[in-house]
């Protein structure tokens, strides 16, 4: 096993989300670090955002991380040989209005990593966007389009259903000249 | 009203402000109800954690506001406005009767 330090930011979530599963506690990869590992790391996340899917109790999951050497720090958890941040957001697991229905395994050499699909990561992304007019976040869409492909008509429905259709049309540019040019 | 379900006054308080006023900070909040700060706080603490607030800073004040992201925001919304038809006149009013309109530096009122 890679020692903590040695982890990619999926190693590491992959790692967390294995140990916290043993102990009956279901988390999935959202958020940031989705984007990250998405987009070949052209943007850097340094939080891992652990959807807290059943609601377990947080003294729970302290007591689960503490394990695997992982100190409660406000509302994060931190480790001496990391610098990144483990947050617990709560349940459901949605993007706007909508729970996700897809949540993508990958097996890595230090677990098994439960991340949410490409399509919801680009649909988590334009979320920020379409509710709070936040460029950053339609960047971060548009570079995940553009490495790996999404179902741009299943975002299209998706934006739809939020009441942001006439928005999703003005951007849709960015995510389909991407899509084209999709590596996977 | 809706205490048995939210759990505590004072997340119903913050919670009818919040819905009226469409975003407050803390002391304003205890302020309206009269009552005291701390447990306002912690309500919006506890609100913003559980993902139905976010909060941002205007100068030395932290204003909350709905999380327009939150999956239940349009049934919360729904609960609440049920709720609040269920208030005494004057403190709905009080709620809703602020005044939003910009008053200029300096002018006399």
């Amino acid at each position: 096993m890679k020692s903590i330090k040695a982890m990619t930011n999926a190693e590491l979530a992959a790692f967390i989300e294995s140990h916290l599963l043993k102990r009956g506690i279901d988390v999935v990869l959202s958020g940031g670090a989705c984007v990250s590992i998405y987009s070949s790391h052209k943007y850097v996340s340094m939080d891992l955002d652990l959807v807290n899917v059943r609601f377990v109790k947080r003294r729970d999951i302290r007591s689960a991380m503490k394990e695997i050497g992982f100190q409660e720090e406000g509302r994060h958890f931190r480790h001496p040989d990391t610098e990144l941040f483990i947050e617990f957001p709560p349940g459901p697991l949605a993007v706007g209005k909508e729970p996700v229905k897809q949540v993508d395994e990958r097996k890595l050499p230090t677990g098994v990593l439960r991340i949410i699909s490409p399509t919801d990561c680009v649909k988590d992304r334009l979320a920020g966007y379409y509710h709070w007019n936040d460029l950053q976040s339609l960047e971060q869409a548009s570079w995940v389009a553009e490495a790996i492909k999404i179902d741009l008509k299943e975002i299209e429905r998706w934006s739809k259903v939020e009441g942001k259709l006439g928005e999703f049309k003005r951007i849709r540019t960015r995510l389909v000249r991407k899509e084209k040019t999709g590596s996977k | 009203m809706l205490v048995p379900i939210l759990g505590s006054l004072s997340s119903e308080r913050v919670l009818i402000f919040i819905l009226t006023r469409k975003e407050g900070y803390a002391r304003e909040i205890a302020r309206f109800f009269k009552t005291d700060l701390g447990p306002v706080q912690k309500q919006l603490e506890k609100l913003e954690l559980g993902g139905i607030l976010v909060s941002r800073t205007a100068g030395r004040t932290r204003l909350y506001e709905f999380n327009p992201r939150y999956t239940f925001l349009k049934e919360l919304k729904s609960l609440l406005e049920k709720a609040l038809s269920f208030y005494p006149d004057e403190e709905r009013e009080g709620l809703l009767m602020n005044r939003r309109r910009p008053r200029r530096h300096g002018k006399p009122l």
